[in-house]
């Protein structure tokens, strides 16, 4: 198994030491290399950005093969498992679409009572929401960082900042952009702030990943009293996030704080969808535009 | 003329097989799996061809190939660039200077030595993270992933001793 170089006489002695010297003395000047890239990333923390940017870009093809023999794989296992469930899914799904059915109704006779005050107040509505739908490619998390690659960029319309969120609520935001990659920093991560309002009670707080899989709440009012299973919505304060996303329930308090379950699971995310929430409009105007058009009543 | 050049190219493609590993444990150690949180205490797979080439065949694998594989390394996986690069060179460094030891009669040797490098590095890696970014990260989940990696260790280098008694001592 082991092959060791091996040689005699007299060239060993004046060629091993040589290449042990060359050996070491190359590894000393890339760990100084390395050390003043480290160095470099807290000056210039833009210029090293962009080459992360450019990086990832480059090796998402090649991420993208890799991965798609795993996802094609987990998508058939998935689709078996739907056909063997299908009679009572079916089942679940009939009583679903009932009791939609009467949301459904009661959210029309709201929508055309909301409007009708809307205009007696003269209220000025927010823009609406434009979405960007990607695929996650690679989990980069590992025990230092929560994040996740997705294959969108600039080229489709993501900017730093933009929400990211699943069909059960939101997991995080993009803080790196490529053309054509980009990468999600989700609310878990021990960088992760986020303002929020427990849904119901109005209170205020702001969210904090902690790498764990449990976000905590603080700045909550002195006074806050919650109960385990409150929603905890976006408030939408500094502009980051838009007001209303849903972000998790909360759990029992521990040593005073509160946790909050996150809405998502992030053990499983395949797909994303980016949220725009331009306040000025912006490089989504048009796509916002196609979907009021869509959602426009005929 | 021909023959000579196919010649020439296969014994490059052999010759490149070390540098080739690694740049595909990487990228391996960063796509999404089908296991839930799988993510978060991922095995350190390129850390994995690190160690192994630099006992078996520092000659093919050198530390400039240690240095580019961590650049990529921490690119991936949003970690301050250069990071990476300059553990795996030191990892490099190390296991080459305790490379006949490390080689040893038998696996378990081979298996310990890995052992001690992971260990070391990840905890040199959570150390200089912590100081870079002035805040304490969570020490379990780092121990929990030097664990992983100690544990299945044996499965990615069985696919490496394949892969070099296959392409290497062909060669």
């Amino acid at each position: 198994m082991t092959v060791l170089p091996r040689s005699t006489g007299w060239s060993s002695i004046v060629a091993l030491p040589w290449r042990s010297l060359n050996q070491r003395f190359s590894a000393f000047v890339f760990m100084m290399a390395a050390l003043g890239l480290l160095i470099l990333g807290r000056i210039q923390p833009s210029l090293i950005e962009d080459t992360r940017a450019h990086v990832v870009d480059g090796a998402m093809p090649i991420l993208d093969a890799i991965a798609w023999p795993m996802t094609a794989a987990e998508n058939a296992a998935a689709r078996v498992k739907s056909y063997m469930s299908l009679q009572e899914e079916n089942q679940r799904l009939r009583a679903d679409n009932a009791q939609l059915v009467q949301w459904q109704n009661a959210l029309t006779a709201l929508q055309d009572e909301n409007r009708e005050l809307r205009t007696l107040l003269n209220f000025q509505t927010e823009p609406g929401l434009a979405y960007i739908s990607a695929r996650v490619i690679a989990d980069t998390g590992g025990p230092f960082v929560r994040g996740l690659l997705i294959t969108a960029g600039k080229l489709d319309g993501v900017r730093e900042g933009m929400a990211a969120m699943t069909g059960d609520g939101l997991i995080g935001r993009v803080v790196e952009a490529g053309d054509w990659s980009s990468r999600v920093l989700l609310i878990t991560d021990l960088n992760s702030r986020i303002p929020v309002t427990i849904a119901g009670s109005g209170d205020r707080a702001i969210l904090a990943g902690d790498n764990s899989n449990e976000l905590k709440l603080f700045y909550l009012p002195q006074d806050a009293m919650l109960n385990p299973g409150a929603r905890v919505v976006t408030s939408g304060h500094g502009g980051v996030f838009p007001p209303g996303l849903p972000v998790g329930v909360v759990t029992v308090a521990e040593r005073g704080v509160y946790g909050v379950t996150p809405a998502a699971d992030l053990g499983r995310v395949n797909y994303v969808r980016l949220v725009d929430f331009s306040l000025k409009g912006g490089a989504f105007n048009p796509l916002q535009t196609g979907i009021e058009a869509a959602n426009k009543p005929n | 003329m021909l023959a000579f050049l196919w010649q020439r190219l296969d014994q490059g493609a052999r010759l490149a097989l070390p540098c080739a590993t690694v740049l595909a444990f990487t990228l391996l150690g960063a796509i999404t799996w089908p296991l839930p949180y799988f993510g978060e205490v991922a095995p350190p797979l390129a850390l994995m061809a690190v160690y192994y080439w630099a006992i078996h065949r520092p000659d093919l694998f050198r530390p400039g190939m240690a240095f580019l594989v961590g650049l990529l390394n921490d690119a991936l996986h949003f970690l301050p660039l250069g990071l990476s690069a300059l553990l795996f060179v030191a990892a490099h460094q190390f296991v080459f200077s305790q490379r006949r030891f490390f080689a040893g009669h038998s696996f378990y040797m081979m298996w310990w030595g890995f052992a001690l490098t992971v260990l070391i590095v990840m905890f040199a890696e959570w150390t200089l993270l912590d100081l870079l970014r002035r805040q304490m990260i969570p020490l379990m989940p780092v121990f929990l992933q030097a664990l992983l990696a100690i544990v299945i260790f044996p499965l990615p280098c069985w696919v490496l001793i394949r892969l070099q008694r296959t392409a290497l001592s062909a060669g």
